[in-house]
């Protein structure tokens, strides 16, 4: 092994310090890119549950979902296709997506298309003022209903 | 060319002094010596380059100067941006105009860019030392895309807008396969890229805001670097390819008696080609605007939400399977571009069109046998749907695996193989792959274009769309 001389381990030192600082500035840069908060999924309110029509599928275009709501309840899914985000149409069998024709019945199962899942359905609660709340963030099963009767 | 090469240079009288002078003009010149003084008469065959990198030299030279000048009225802010360009459209004198020759500029660009490497590939211009400028060249290929797609979000219209919610959920598309693994909730690979690429969940002001800074800073400044090695390069071998051993001839070296002077010959027909570009562009222009549709409505999809038409042969890929058409097929294309020059070695077909008869032979079969398959899958997909329509409930692993795009794409390298076994050449077999795939991808692409309307139903014609 070489013998370290005074001039060999300032350059090997030298050297690792500059790695290691370049690696932190490209790392330091690098995260910039991806912010700590997106806030995108959260809980919504929709207004009182006697503002949406009975027995048919309502979007709500603030939050991209679709409310349905029946004489026993509300219930919450998504109107985002699984497949390239594209936001889904009613047709006779359920939904339909404009983009590249990905189709689900009105349970949100994926029936023909490019989809690779299924909606996701969100629980649906009440809140003090009277409100319906929708939680973005709580999947519940599909077709699952806040019982308003 | 330094002062020694001018002295062994053979100088008689007016002729050597005119002689002089033209190599002066070329070697003095900032601008112009990027050219050697002297060419070889070969490289200024028309049916050789068909002048196509010089094209889209003037057309990049073309979409900066437009480029800038739309800069001076458009403001990257989500509130503010459409209504800039409505400006640009309809109060700044002469902005619609430069608008259009912006926007055909760059669909030019795309379009001469393949016909470019079609060119490269079919003379066989990537052998040997050229290997370096092929990689160059396709990385330029993807720079460009990704420009023309960073600048299609800007007017925040809603056809810029949902091409480009598509093109973000494709960058997450890698979803699929770790959702089948189901390690997406600690590894979100797709996830990640998409929140690099737009900044959040959805396409807005942070979108916006990277996507100009991409589309005015990053990716031309990366644009312009590459096409300075692109350039140099070629210099450093030897000029442009053509048969023989330009090599052992380099063309500043004297003694490469039938050269042709760049000044005045190869700057006249560069001119020449400068003026066509500009005369063809303003034209166009004049006659076509540019589309701008209402302003982004996230609420409610564009239907049919049609990217740019260079990117519709993936846009048609991905409506069978957004992770195999979006990601899984392009990047294998890309690989196989990439790998070309080591898998083919054989280079005595430099410069040579198809690499003779032979060569001509395997690229009419490629494409004959490439459009048949093509068709007929897609003729199955339209006619009898896929799958999920013959057993529903397929799993999506089936889906995304076995599809029009992943079989048409498994038949071209099963060709190129069978191709390869039966002529032993590498060559051919790459003729065969590129030539099938470029096939795929044209028909793939004129599907999207022509023959899809909304939900991405395929129509005989744009007529029939039903009125929503």
């Amino acid at each position: 092994m070489m013998k370290e001389t005074r001039r060999s381990f300032i350059r090997k030192g030298a050297s690792i310090f500059a790695v290691a600082a370049g690696g932190v500035a490209i790392i330091t840069l690098l995260r910039q890119l991806v912010p700590r908060m997106i806030g995108q999924k959260k809980r919504v309110k929709v207004g009182k549950s006697s503002i949406f029509p009975v027995d048919t599928f309502t979007y709500v275009d603030e939050h991209k979902i679709y409310i349905y709501r029946d004489h026993e309840g509300v219930k919450a899914v998504s109107a985002v296709c699984t497949h390239l985000g594209c936001i889904l149409e009613i047709d006779e069998d359920g939904f339909i997506c404009p983009c590249h024709g990905s189709s689900y019945d009105r349970s949100g199962e994926v029936l023909s298309g490019p989809a690779p899942r299924a909606l996701s359905w969100f629980r649906v609660s009440k809140a003090p003022d009277g409100q319906l709340v929708i939680d973005m963030t709580r999947q519940v099963k599909p077709d699952t209903k806040f019982l308003t009767t | 060319m330094d002062s020694q090469d001018i002295g062994n240079i053979q100088l008689e009288g007016e002729v050597a002094g005119d002689r002089i002078s033209r190599i002066r003009k070329i070697t003095q010149n900032f601008f112009l010596h990027i050219h050697s003084t002297r060419i070889h008469p070969d490289n200024l065959k028309p049916t050789y380059t068909f002048g196509l990198g010089i094209t889209l030299g003037f057309l990049l030279l073309i979409l900066i100067l437009t480029g800038v000048v739309l800069m001076m009225y458009y403001t990257p802010s989500v509130e503010r941006a459409y209504q800039s360009v409505k400006d640009i459209v309809f109060v700044v004198p002469g902005g619609r105009l430069i608008r259009n020759i912006h926007r055909w500029a760059s669909h030019g660009m795309v379009f001469v860019l393949f016909l470019h490497l079609a060119r490269v590939f079919y003379t066989g211009a990537y052998l040997k030392s050229r290997r370096l400028n092929w990689i160059i060249g396709v990385s330029m290929l993807v720079v460009t895309l990704f420009l023309s797609f960073s600048g299609y979000l800007l007017p925040w219209d809603q056809l810029a807008y949902w091409a480009v919610t598509i093109g973000s959920n494709i960058a997450a598309s890698a979803r699929e396969l770790t959702d089948l693994i189901g390690i997406t909730s600690g590894f979100d690979v797709g996830g990640f890229m998409k929140r690099i690429l737009i900044g959040g969940e959805t396409v807005g002001q942070p979108a916006l805001s990277r996507f100009f800074t991409l589309h005015v800073i990053f990716l031309p400044l990366t644009l312009l670097i590459l096409i300075g090695v692109h350039f140099w390069r070629i210099r450093k071998d030897g000029g442009l390819s053509r048969p023989g051993n330009p090599e052992s001839n380099l063309d500043d070296q004297p003694g490469s008696e039938g050269r042709i002077y760049t000044w005045p010959t190869v700057l006249w027909a560069e001119l020449a080609i400068l003026l066509s570009v500009s005369a063809i562009l303003l034209i166009i222009a004049f006659v076509v605007d540019a589309p701008l549709l209402e302003k982004a409505n996230p609420a409610f999809a564009e239907n049919p939400a049609k990217s740019p038409w260079y990117f519709l042969g993936i846009q048609e890929l991905v409506s069978y399977s957004a992770f195999s058409g979006g990601v899984l097929i392009p990047l294998l294309f890309l690989v196989f571009l990439i790998s070309i020059p080591f898998i083919d070695r054989e280079k005595q077909y430099t410069g040579v069109w198809f690499s003779g008869r032979q060569g001509l032979r395997i690229t009419f079969y490629s494409l004959a046998v490439s459009l048949i398959v093509t068709l007929a899958l897609l003729f199955v997909i339209v006619q009898f749907g896929w799958l999920r329509d013959w057993f529903p409930g397929m799993s999506q692993a089936v889906v995304m695996l076995i599809n029009p795009a992943t079989l048409s794409m498994l038949f071209y390298i099963l060709w190129s193989r069978w191709v390869r076994i039966r002529t032993g050449s590498t060559r051919m077999a790459s003729i065969a792959l590129f030539t099938a795939s470029l096939a795929g991808l044209v028909l793939f692409t004129a599907m999207g274009i022509w023959f899809r309307g909304p939900n991405w139903e395929f129509f005989w014609s744009r007529s029939d769309w039903p009125v929503i």
